[in-house]
């Protein structure tokens, strides 16, 4: 139907219409001499060095050498908060074995462990991959273990009365009702896992995104350093995009998550 | 099979004639071969928690099949005494034994079944799926979704198989709820308040349907309400329960189908309704 196609369109150009504007008016500022070139670039320019970049392969090499240290990161911290949330989730014992370290060291800012990495890994690969891990293990970790907590034990009741096995009252019962919260540390988490990495990698790196901008200062080509922090962004959407959808695949169920 | 059975409609006239001339004729025989209700069995039963007692020294027998209904305040224990024969509470002292149970292997034992106040269904399963959680490690999937379909269209809800329970009245989810439990052929069902959080038109309906499923399955049914005219309308036996003993063991012997307003059941819910008020109050 054209009424409902065009409302789809509409509901899908307005999120955008904030950022192009933002860009226009930018792009504007510039070309009319309000803004010097030296400080902040045109919107075109960056896009002719984000072209250079790419056209040279530069790009491409740094943005998969950081977002295979992003993911590597995040499959090691994730998995061990998730596997650490589920067992102190189900595990009164686990829980008051390990909740207090944990919780002690949760409150460390993980960024302030970086002159000691360096000193432990020096700028290889396991320092990035250290941080990232750190800082992603936490918001998975609690949210988890949050999740586990607040599934509805009227629910497990009837799962145990209804003689589920153990298993079977986890993957059916305890799993999807801890979900939605665990999406939640996932969102973070994604978030989490990209400020460390750049971080990490403005600091101490010798390839990806965050040394391009840092290379890029050196030579004072402010194009390309405007080009890393759009990029970061772009990654960020991304990443939310993506775990958006799988929201609203995994919680159809919910209400709360069906497709507006 | 059963399934056209449970339409009121389909119920066999002698059957119903049968039952209205010898109402006091039970346990009832069984609706299907290989299907009997569990009778159940309380000696001298104690329960207490943190040292406040609860269950006091209550016996009773439950023939199989017969409907029960147990009423008191809140706080008399009912709802403990229900969890207790459920095994949902482990007694701290006496014993209650289900007949079949001792000494049979457990596979073949009809299983016991308990419906929740709250429809407590899991939010991510389809109905359909709800529903075959009563059929919990038996048969293949498609077995139990087999199964879970007939148990649906027995509560009259087969065009919502496939739904979330989000989308459902509070009617249906309840419904929905008395499918996951009769969809195993219990041989004991347990009622605790379920009707509790329904809207008066709704509740009859449900009553209704109760009423005709344990007809048709004969199962021992166990109704926990605080409502005397609930329990008048769907029972065969009536215990008023008091500070955790059994003041109160009424017979009600009014034909079935019994119609709301009958002056026999008016007349016995008065005096249930008046041994409540004139009791003294659970301690």
């Amino acid at each position: 139907m054209p009424a409902s196609k065009r409302e789809r369109l509409r509901d899908t150009a307005v999120p955008w219409l904030l950022p192009a504007a933002i860009l226009l008016g930018w792009q504007a500022a510039v070309s009319a001499g309000l803004v010097s070139n030296r400080f902040m670039p045109a919107p075109l320019d960056v896009a002719r060095a984000g072209w250079e970049a790419g056209r040279t392969g530069e790009l491409w090499t740094n943005l998969g050498v950081s977002t295979l240290r992003a993911l590597a990161g995040f499959v090691v911290g994730g998995g061990i908060g998730f596997a650490l949330g589920l067992a102190n989730g189900l595990s009164r014992l686990s829980e008051r074995l390990t909740d207090t370290s944990v919780q002690m060291v949760r409150n460390v800012p993980h960024l302030s462990l970086i002159p000691l990495v360096i000193l432990w890994f020096g700028i290889g690969e396991e320092a990035k991959l250290f941080l990232v891990a750190l800082g992603v293990f936490f918001p998975i970790y609690a949210n988890t273990l949050h999740g586990i907590r607040s599934v509805d034990p009227g629910l497990v009741e009837m799962g145990r009365v209804y003689g589920m096995s153990r298993t079977e009252l986890f993957a059916r019962v305890v799993l999807p009702g801890a979900l939605p919260s665990i999406f939640v540390g996932l969102r973070y988490a994604l978030g989490i896992m990209w400020l460390t990495l750049i971080v990490a990698e403005t600091i101490s790196a010798s390839s990806g995104l965050g040394y391009m901008a840092m290379q890029a200062r050196e030579f004072m080509l402010v194009d390309v350093v405007v080009l890393a922090i759009l990029i970061y962004a772009a990654l960020g959407k991304l990443a939310d995009a993506l775990t958006r959808q799988l929201e609203r695949a995994c919680l159809a169920w919910n209400p709360a998550y069906r497709s507006a | 099979m059963l399934l056209d059975a449970v339409r009121r409609e389909a119920l066999p006239d002698a059957e119903t004639a049968s039952r209205q001339a010898g109402a006091a004729a039970r346990p009832r025989a069984p609706a299907e071969p290989g299907q009997h209700g569990i009778a159940v069995t309380v000696r001298d039963l104690h329960k207490s928690f943190d040292g406040h007692t609860v269950i006091e020294g209550l016996n009773l027998f439950l023939p199989a099949g017969g409907f029960t209904a147990v009423v008191g305040r809140s706080g008399c224990g009912k709802s403990t005494l229900l969890r207790l024969i459920l095994g949902l509470e482990a007694p701290t002292g006496g014993r209650i034994d289900l007949d079949g149970t001792a000494g049979s292997p457990r596979r073949s034992e009809p299983p016991r079944r308990i419906m929740f106040q709250e429809p407590r269904l899991l939010p991510w399963a389809r109905v359909v799926d709800n529903v075959a959680v009563g059929l919990s490690g038996q048969g293949s999937r498609a077995e139990r979704r087999e199964r879970a379909r007939a148990a649906l269209a027995e509560v009259g809800l087969s065009d919502k198989a496939g739904q979330w329970p989000a989308t459902l009245s509070g009617g249906q989810r309840q419904r929905v709820a008395l499918a996951r439990a009769l969809v195993s052929r219990p041989g004991l069902l347990a009622l605790d308040e379920p009707l509790g959080a329904l809207d008066a038109l709704t509740r009859i309906d449900m009553q209704d349907l109760i009423e005709r499923i344990w007809l048709a399955q004969g199962f021992t049914a166990l109704l926990v309400t605080h409502d005397v005219a609930e329990a008048v309308a769907l029972a065969d036996r009536i215990l008023v329960v008091e500070a955790g003993r059994i003041a109160l063991d009424l017979r009600v012997d009014v034909p079935r189908p019994r119609r709301r307003g009958d002056p026999d059941l008016a007349r016995l819910e008065g005096r249930i309704l008046d041994h409540l008020l004139g009791a003294p109050k659970a301690a």
